[in-house]
């Protein structure tokens, strides 16, 4: 996933966290403002009790002054309106609060007050003619509790803002001497109103109280609330058509509530009103700024904004941590891709390091199967070769696997016989078959174009795989392959192939490790049965490249049947016929290796740093009589290559000092040179991904992988040799061995195939008959001498050294003899050995003489090969100079350096004065009786 | 004769505009425009402020500027009931209001006196009081060279012009007589049967007083020798009103003006006036400077004027054969209690609101003239901006005395309504006004 899209992803999260941290801070907020506002309004309540009870007092004040007044009136002593001022004069506590008397029937407003105008001390008369407090009349009620309350005016006596109480008095009238009735109205200053609430301000710090009258002017007038008339405020700063205003004038004008509006700062404020209890004229208004009694209902910023840098940075450390994180995992691919490398570099190394030694065992291998005679030989020759292939299989799965991990593996279309691909295809799964008592059944559509282009290997490799998977996890019963076609386009066919086998069967359940790499089914079931795990995965991988993929069908116990479609185009559309019958006849006919050709007047080169190799590789070439000449270095190998032409040559690639390519650049190089178009093939154990690219690339004809396929061998050499240098296969019999005499199987003493199996070759056997030949002479003097001596121990050693060396030749008897004699020995039982001891070595005798013609066999060997030897023939100075260095390694105990210069030599063919010497000195090293070696070279100095 | 002679304050006209130019140049206070407190900031103060109007909104809004600097002051309008004869005992109460409202016709009133012995002089240098942002028709400066009251709105006579009814016809708002003559007979053409209207009364809002009372103004000042004459009453003097009142008689006479249809449609001379302005066939409105003030508020109540809203502006009547005349005249002063408690903090206030800016904001809102030169911030207003000064004069400049003022409003009232000839009314000067 990329980057900017993790961040976004991330930043998404955070935007949902924000939202639900913002929708739940404002659920609660909400819930928390709405209880704000309740305890407010209950605040209001409190407010509206507390005015509620002043104005009762302060008109039960008024009432006071009144009853006294009109008490007096009614108890025929009333009271002129000068005395009833003056009375109030006395009766009133406050200086700050004034008494009026005010006479109903004057037009004018006139009265009369307790205090004199500010403006002349003289004066106590009142006016109320230019205060609009009255209206056109006197709207007074005369009920008791009644609280007749003017607004908020200014006293015209002091100028002071005020509020009057008022009450009806009957008061004498000194000219008529009638009553007359007045009103009294107790007159205080607003601010004392104000002060009654003043305290509500520790609870709420910028809370205002207001008193408003119906018409929404003010009583008391809190400082936020600006015009002089609360409804027309309201309308000046809030949007508020006829409905908003009439719905506000109507809500706050009949119970307690709370509304929002906006103040002149266009801030939202919060108004709780109620009206005054008994005063249905008068409200009160509590008012405080919004942001004073609630918090923010969108959101706490600061919350949000802490949360955001919260989660920003958690984002960056996260971001930081992951890029630390992506940073290793960058350096821990670097490091798995050179592991990766490494890996491949491991298998290369292993597949030149296992299919190097596995060329020299298959490929002796071969040669045993080719001439040994004896069935037990055979046999065990087969098994190796079946171990071989298996391992050989296993290598390639491992190869295979390798390339196609690393997207390396290539689909190489070429026109290929069916009928061919199809024997490989039987050949090999015949044999399991057979092995395992399976039953091979063939059903192949006789129409089946002949040939087709296709990827032949990878498509016989799929094939491959399903039929040994078939043949491992049978047990019994038979495998079918079955191979059809459908036609598909005009130049193209569909080839149907599948495998049926009645074998252990799949459970559904493992149906999905089928094609994993390195799954195997039932493990522990199957244990016995070989497999890396890998052969399924590679085949559905091929196919997959192919454009195919394997179906498979199975019931658990009872078998399985693999199949797949691959679209080829056709080449030939010759039928291939009757396949089943050909395959049958070829099983007939069925035989022995034959070489497929001969080429005596051919002549290649080998080049390959293991002489094993080479070995192999001339053996397996022997019956073709093809002329080899082999070089164990690219340097040897360039030598020969300037001096003789070659029909093909053989280069190996991973030599010491230079490697095959380099050693064809220079060969190639080379001017004049008779080898120019002789076709190179690389002999190589590389079969990685990528080398063949490589060897073509780098000028190689061809290539041949070891272990050498002797079949694929013989097919690069008629493909690459000159047409008329090739012949039909030799009908000359077999060459039967020559190694062991005649004489030696007529021998009675003498099992020789014992001798062989424990000597583990002719060649071996017939040295070791030679050495007891060569040592029999001196061994029985020696036992003769001890025994004489009394020498027990040494005389029992003895014996058992001719027990054992009897044993090897294949003499049980003799072996057996001493054996029995070498125990009285060990048991001390002298008596024995004296009786019986020289029984033994009469015996002994008598085979040393019949051993004895061996001389003659190995003197006319010897003779015959020096008569066919063409090796070089060895200079006088170079013979001194090996000598000389034999001489100076003898004297710095380099013995190794000794031994490798011997065995330099024996490569030269070395003066008849000289071979005596020669073979004192292959003794001397054989024997490591390294210091006999300078005396041998000073005799020859001398 | 100025009545205010008599009294110990007297008035000096400004005529030494320019030596008290000279001398507040000298005390040069920051009129940068930018206010700098010239107190602690953290001051806390209340100070309230006395006046008659029920509602001061402009003041309040000003408070509340105020607070941008004094966030600890609190400041209170308080509306006096019957000002006019409560103030002088308020200023005298435990409850004195700090500052409080006075007008010009106060300092010849003798019941006023308290008002002014509690009056600070504001022209203390020491109180850094910007009274260079005061235009000179609106300044007014006691005879020794005080200043104890701030001009704080001023108003104007004139007319409100339907500049979508001119745009209409493609007229342009006539700048002298002759034009306006021309504007009217087109107007009456284009089917205006009466291109200016305005409420039928002897009140200074009423039509003739906006019409030509500036004109007659002017006359006198051209012969201030007249002046004395008229103050007397002598019946001579009133041939000095007859060029405006010919002019008068002469559109009432083509039906430019109709007093009768005038009072028919128009019943006050404040709310009606404005009302029927808003109706949008009335092409020049008569009226003042308080009829102006009105028009905002009275837009969203004029239904017609909601359903078909016109661009209108303030003009004077250009009823000389040069062009009009700029009667300048302060509606509404501010002066301090000098015992007040919160002296400092009230000329702090003081100081504050006496800049353009302020000013020009308090009469934006109110939509009064700003007593400043700068009538950039109500677009109404903008013809008054650069008028030319010597057609701009106060009705003090004019040495004429209250009584003159009536006796022309009566003179031109009853011409118009055909009570009187021009002649009769020149005749009665003296006797015209009826109480």
């Amino acid at each position: 996933m990329k980057k900017s899209k993790v961040i976004a992803i991330n930043l998404m999260i955070m935007a949902l966290i924000l939202f639900f941290i913002i929708k739940y801070v404002n659920t609660k907020m909400s819930e928390s403002n709405a209880n704000a506002v309740e305890a407010f309004k209950k605040m209001t309540i409190s407010a509206e009790q507390i005015v509620t009870n002043y104005l009762f007092d302060e008109q039960h004040l008024c009432d006071i002054w009144a009853n006294y007044i009109n008490r007096s009136a009614d108890a025929g002593t009333p009271m002129t309106a000068e005395e009833a001022i003056s009375f109030i004069r006395k009766a009133k506590i406050s200086p700050s609060i004034y008494g009026h008397l005010i006479f109903p029937e004057d037009t004018l407003k006139n009265g009369i007050s307790t205090h004199h105008a500010l403006k002349d001390p003289e004066d106590y008369s009142v006016s109320y003619r230019n205060i609009d407090l009255f209206g056109n009349t006197f709207d007074i009620g005369k009920e008791d509790g009644v609280v007749n309350l003017t607004r908020a005016y200014t006293n015209p006596q002091n100028g002071v803002q005020s509020i009057a109480f008022m009450n009806y008095v009957k008061v004498l009238d000194e000219t008529t001497g009638d009553l007359k009735e007045a009103i009294l109205m107790r007159v205080e200053p607003v601010s004392s109103l104000e002060d009654k609430l003043v305290f509500f301000n520790g609870e709420y710090d910028r809370v205002e109280i207001s008193l408003i009258n119906k018409d929404g002017d003010y009583l008391v007038h809190g400082k936020s609330l600006k015009n002089s008339n609360f409804f027309e405020y309201f309308k000046s700063y809030n949007q508020a058509d006829s409905t908003v205003y009439n719905n506000m004038t109507q809500e706050i004008t009949s119970d307690l509530g709370a509304m929002k509006m906006l103040n002149s700062k266009g801030e939202e404020c919060i108004i709780s009103h109620i009206p005054l209890k008994s005063l249905n004229a008068w409200y009160l208004l509590a008012y405080i700024p919004a942001r004073e009694l609630v918090a923010n209902t969108v959101v706490d910023w600061l919350l949000l904004g802490m949360v955001t840098l919260g989660l920003l940075g958690l984002l960056v450390f996260n971001y930081i941590i992951l890029m630390t994180y992506n940073l290793k995992l960058s350096e821990a691919a670097v490091a798995a891709n050179q592991a990766n490398e490494a890996k491949s570099h491991f298998l290369s190394t292993m597949s030149h390091d296992i299919r190097t030694p596995m060329n020299a065992i298959l490929g002796l291998n071969e040669m045993v199967l080719r001439d040994s005679h004896e069935e037990e030989i055979l046999a065990y020759s087969e098994s190796i070769r079946t171990a071989g292939k298996t391992l050989l299989e296993i290598i390639n799965d491992i190869l295979d696997f390798s390339k196609i991990e690393a997207g390396k593996m290539d689909i190489h279309n070429a026109d290929y016989n069916f009928v061919s691909m199809l024997n490989d295809l039987v050949n090999m799964v015949q044999t399991r078959a057979e092995e395992k008592g399976l039953l091979l059944k063939l059903d192949v559509d006789r129409n089946i174009p002949m040939v087709m282009n296709g990827d032949e290997i990878r498509i016989k490799q799929v094939i491959t795989n399903i039929l040994s998977n078939a043949v491992k996890y049978t047990k019994e019963g038979s495998i079918t392959f079955k191979a059809g076609f459908k036609e598909e386009g005009p130049e193209t066919v569909r080839l149907l192939i599948s495998v049926t086998d009645t074998g252990i069967g799949i459970k559904p359940e493992d149906m999905k490790k089928l094609f994993m790499a390195f799954e195997r089914i039932e493990e522990l079931k199957n244990r016995n049965i070989e497999g890396t795990g890998l052969g399924m995965s590679i085949a559905q991988s091929f196919l997959n490249m192919m454009g195919s993929h394997i179906e498979v069908e199975s019931e658990y116990g009872k078998g399985s049947t693999f199949s797949f479609e691959l679209v080829q185009v056709v080449k030939d559309r010759t039928p291939i016929g009757d396949y089943e019958e050909t395959f049958r006849n070829s099983v007939l006919e069925r035989k022995k290796y034959k070489e497929s050709f001969t080429a005596p007047e051919a002549r290649i080169l080998a080049v390959d740093d293991s002489e094993v190799n080479l070995f192999v590789f001339e053996n397996l070439l022997k019956r073709t009589k093809v002329q080899i000449d082999t070089a164990t270095s690219g340097d040897e190998g360039i030598v020969l290559y300037k001096q003789r032409k070659y029909d093909v040559i053989f280069l190996d690639h991973m030599m010491p000092d230079k490697d095959g390519i380099e050693t064809l650049m220079e060969m190639r190089e080379t001017p004049g040179t008779l080898n120019a178009r002789t076709p190179v093939i690389c002999f190589t154990a590389n079969a990685i991904s990528g080398m063949r690219e490589i060897y073509i690339s780098s000028g190689f004809d061809d290539y041949l992988t070891k272990p050498v396929d002797p079949g694929r061998l013989e097919a690069l050499l008629l493909k690459y040799l000159p047409k008329d240098k090739i012949a039909p296969a030799s009908e000359e019999k077999e060459e039967k061995s020559q190694l062991i005499p005649e004489f030696i199987y007529g021998i009675e003493a003498i099992d020789v195939n014992t001798g062989c199996k424990y000597c583990g070759s002719d060649k071996v056997y017939m040295s070791t008959l030679e050495k007891y030949l060569e040592n029999a002479k001196k061994n029985r003097e020696d036992i003769e001498g001890y025994l004489a001596a009394g020498d027990l121990k040494n005389t029992t050693v003895k014996i058992h050294a001719l027990k054992s060396s009897s044993r090897l030749i294949g003499a049980l008897k003799l072996g057996d003899f001493a054996e029995r004699l070498e125990k009285a020995g060990d048991a001390g039982d002298k008596a024995t050995l004296d009786k019986e001891l020289g029984e033994l070595l009469d015996q002994y005798g008598k085979l040393v003489r019949e051993l004895e013609p061996l001389q003659f066999y190995k003197k006319a060997a010897e003779a015959e090969s020096d008569a066919a030897d063409d090796r070089p023939v060895i200079s006088e100075d170079d013979l001194k100079k090996a000598y000389n260095d034999i001489r100076e390694s003898c004297d710095s105990f380099d013995y190794d350096n000794v031994s490798d210069i011997v065995e330099s030599l024996g490569k030269y063919r070395l003066p008849e004065n000289e071979k005596g010497r020669f073979e004192a000195l292959k003794k001397a090293v054989d024997d490591f009786d390294y210091e006999q070696i300078p005396g041998i070279i000073s005799g020859e100095e001398q | 004769m100025l009545r205010f002679s008599r009294f110990k304050r007297s008035i000096l006209i400004t005529a030494t505009a320019s030596l008290m130019l000279f001398t507040a140049c000298a005390q040069k206070p920051d009129n940068s425009g930018e206010f700098k407190p010239g107190l602690k900031t953290d001051t806390a103060c209340s100070i309230k402020v006395a006046g008659n109007y029920s509602n001061f909104e402009s003041l309040e809004s000003e408070f509340e500027r105020f607070y941008e600097y004094y966030p600890n002051a609190s400041l209170n309008y308080v509306y006096l009931d019957d000002y006019n004869n409560t103030i002088s005992s308020a200023l005298m109460s435990d409850e004195a209001p700090d500052i409080y409202v006075t007008a010009s016709w106060m300092l010849e009133d003798d019941k006023m006196g308290p008002v002014f012995e509690n009056a600070e002089i504001l022209s203390d240098p020491s109180l850094k009081i910007d009274l260079d942002c005061v235009r000179k028709g609106a300044k007014l400066t006691l005879e020794n060279g005080d200043i104890n009251m701030l001009p704080i709105f001023t108003r104007s006579y004139g007319m409100l012009v339907n500049m979508d009814i001119f745009e209409k016809n493609n007229l342009k708002v006539p700048n002298n007589y002759s034009e306006l003559v021309d504007v009217c007979d087109k107007l009456k053409a284009a089917g205006y049967e009466t291109p200016i209207m305005g409420a039928n009364g002897t009140t200074v809002a009423g039509m003739y007083y906006a019409f030509d009372f500036p004109l007659f103004c002017y006359d006198v000042i051209k012969n201030p020798e007249s002046a004395a004459p008229l103050n007397a009453m002598d019946k001579s003097a009133g041939e000095m009103m007859r060029p405006a009142l010919l002019k008068l008689k002469d559109f009432v006479d083509k039906g430019y003006l109709n007093p009768g249809r005038c009072s028919t449609e128009i019943e006050d001379d404040y709310n009606a006036v404005i009302m029927r302005f808003f109706e949008g066939d009335v092409p020049m409105m008569l009226g003042s400077g308080d009829m102006v003030s009105g028009t905002l508020k009275r837009e969203s109540k004029s239904e017609k004027f909601q359903s078909n809203p016109f661009k209108y502006k303030f003009y004077v009547v250009p009823i000389g054969d040069d062009g009009g005349y700029f009667l300048d005249a302060v509606n509404l002063f501010f002066s301090v209690n000098k015992n007040s408690s919160n002296l400092d903090m009230t000329n702090e206030f003081i100081r504050f609101i006496m800049r353009e800016k302020e000013l020009g904001n308090m009469a934006q809102i109110k939509r009064l003239i700003t007593p400043t030169n700068d009538f950039s911030l109500d677009e109404v207003y903008s013809s008054l901006e650069g008028f030319p000064e010597d057609k701009s004069f106060s009705y003090q400049e004019t040495g004429l005395n209250d009584a003159v003022n009536k006796e022309f409003r009566a003179a031109a009232y009853k011409v118009a309504n055909g009570t009187l000839t021009v002649d009769e009314a020149v005749a009665q000067y003296g006797s015209l006004w009826e109480d």
